[in-house]
């Protein structure tokens, strides 16, 4: 595993990556992509998803359930060589196969995404799957604290608890905005740590920017052999002074030179 | 015989050599489930009273290589998850089948939340899905035989009735196809096509009177038969016959099949009508009010000069 300096300057690169690209896309989603940018650092470059050297490919899956912020496992599956450099450098210039919501054309991407509330039921599937033919895989799901408005999300919970499905690990990217505003002031979901606990579910709370929180909370969440759900979190568009905390980041805005230089330095 | 049980009871020969075989229910049984549950109970899921979350698992079941059947009462299964069954099944081109019992009006008395008269224009609007209705037990076994053997994106629409069997019965070749033609067509009569339980309305009007009337069993709806058109387009013109609403029904499949390959017949469409069905009485007693009668039918006929 890298030292968590390195961890962090590698999140740091790839939001940098990400926000080149998004510049020149000029759609996106930047803010749910920085949100869950150091969540996805940790999974992967934390040693948390088993990765096959020899057959290039990654054994544990990973879907993320907020489709719209997939492009945040692009440069980091470009660096593990499963994404051909090709397709990350044509992205936005010429034919690729990037786009800004995933699918699983896309090298590496395990589940086409997008509609919310989908994820942890195609998860608690590939996880049933693999109990039964005793693989040893995991799977992890990402999804947004607003997927937590979906009915389909809580249906899957409840199977996921009732199959005890303990090789399933679910992430939630808790950075409290929605389209609308705060979630507290559109329609609050709060308790949910209470919400989920009362499940039965192993719950467990994280700073989603600390990479050494993050690592220390999947490392319980690998050894503790449960189902687990973890509560991160983190700040819409972290770092950028522009994006934090804004709304209308969920979204791609138009930027002035200004803000574009100052976002670089910021991001650098 | 149910054509549910007939279903399953093919599912469950499969599962004792194909254990990658999952079988989902969203709370609903048959005689025959109860026997898979027993012999295979690792290859059958209780997903609850949840078809969302039911199509969702499916999606990650079939995402892994395994052929999956869901299974559930055709208001629900058709509408409620709708959405799922696009994102997964549909846009991932998964082998998911699904198994929708009780389609138009086969819940008679519950009323309209439990009747599925859109199913069929729904699930004709899903990229990449094959429909089957079939009208009788043999037909549905082919069919089942069929989707164990290569499995696919399928909606299949099943009777909660028994209905009795088709004859002479449908065949391997004529699953094939998509269609079979009970008589001869011809221009001096009528085609009258129609799938699951109003085929047995229209082949009794096929039956009495074979020198007007040919009869068609649509049994796969989608992709549309591509031979169908040109062996029936020596008919004078088409009634389609569907317990279904009056948009997206049969009449519209039909519409679009016949005039893909440039083909536009005189067609009428009967369907129930734009509304909501609240009466009791029974099934027979409803389509014969909502215009689903032998009598209806052969009176729209009459329409076609």
């Amino acid at each position: 595993m890298k030292k968590i300096n390195d961890l962090e300057n590698l999140a740091k690169r790839y939001r940098r990556d990400l926000f080149e690209k998004l510049l020149i896309l000029k759609q996106g989603h930047p803010g749910s992509i920085f949100s869950m940018m150091d969540i996805v650092v940790a999974l992967y470059h934390g040693g948390f998803v088993s990765y096959d050297k020899q057959k290039k490919i990654f054994s544990d899956k990973v879907l993320i359930s907020k489709g719209h912020a997939t492009a945040a496992l692009y440069p980091i599956l470009r660096d593990f060589g499963i994404l051909p450099k090709k397709e990350w450098d044509n992205w936005g210039l010429k034919n690729s196969l990037l786009r800004v919501f995933g699918n699983t054309s896309i090298p590496g991407i395990d589940v086409t995404s997008g509609s919310l509330g989908h994820c942890i039921g195609v998860g608690a599937g590939m996880a049933l799957s693999f109990k039964k033919f005793n693989k040893n895989n995991k799977v992890f799901v990402i999804i947004s604290e607003g997927e937590l408005y979906e009915g389909s999300t809580w249906e899957a919970l409840l199977l996921a608890k009732h199959y005890q499905l303990d090789n399933l690990k679910i992430i939630i990217d808790i950075n409290s905005l929605i389209i609308l505003g705060s979630t507290k002031e559109c329609l609050n979901l709060d308790p949910i740590k209470e919400k989920i606990l009362g499940l039965g579910i192993e719950t467990l709370e994280t700073d989603g920017h600390n990479l050494s929180d993050l690592i220390s909370t999947f490392d319980k969440c690998e050894k503790n052999g449960k189902l687990s759900c973890v509560l991160a979190k983190t700040i819409k568009g972290k770092g950028s002074s522009i994006m934090e905390n804004k709304k209308n980041w969920h979204y791609w805005n138009s930027m002035s030179d200004e803000e574009i230089q100052k976002t670089r330095k910021e991001l650098a | 015989m149910l054509q549910r049980d007939i279903f399953i009871s093919e599912i469950t020969n499969s599962l004792e050599k194909d254990k990658s075989i999952f079988f989902l229910s969203a709370d609903f049984g048959a005689q025959a489930l109860d026997t898979l549950r027993k012999r295979f109970p690792d290859n059958f899921l209780h997903c609850g009273i949840s078809e969302q979350a039911m199509l969702d698992v499916a999606a990650g079941l079939a995402l892994e290589g395994n052929k999956v059947f869901v299974y559930a009462m055709a208001p629900f299964l058709a509408l409620r998850s709708i959405e799922q069954t696009k994102c997964g099944a549909g846009l991932m081109n998964l082998p998911i089948c699904l198994l929708s019992v009780g389609v138009g009006l086969g819940y008679a008395d519950a009323g309209p939340t439990h009747y599925t008269t859109e199913d069929f224009a729904c699930f004709r609007s899903i990229v990449g899905s094959s429909i089957y209705t079939p009208a009788d037990c043999l037909s549905t076994k082919l069919i089942a035989k069929q989707l164990l053997k290569k499995p696919k994106f399928a909606y299949v629409r099943l009777d909660r009735d028994a209905l009795p069997n088709i004859s002479p019965e449908i065949t391997d070749s004529d699953l094939s196809k998509g269609f079979k033609i009970f008589g001869q067509a011809s221009n001096d009569k009528i085609a009258l096509i129609s799938h699951g339980k109003m085929l047995h309305k229209c082949l009794g009007i096929h039956k009495d009177n074979p020198k007007n009337y040919v009869c068609v069993d649509i049994l796969r709806s989608k992709p549309f038969p591509q031979d169908l058109p040109k062996e029936i387009n020596p008919c004078k013109g088409i009634v389609a016959v569907d317990e279904q609403s009056p948009s997206g029904n049969l009449s519209s499949c039909i519409f679009e099949g016949f005039s893909e390959q440039n083909l536009f017949p005189k067609i009428i469409s009967k369907s129930l009508p734009e509304s909501y069905v609240f009466e009791n009485g029974g099934r027979e007693y409803l389509l014969n009010k909502y215009g689903l009668s032998s009598e209806d039918i052969v009176k729209a006929c009459k329409k076609i000069v």
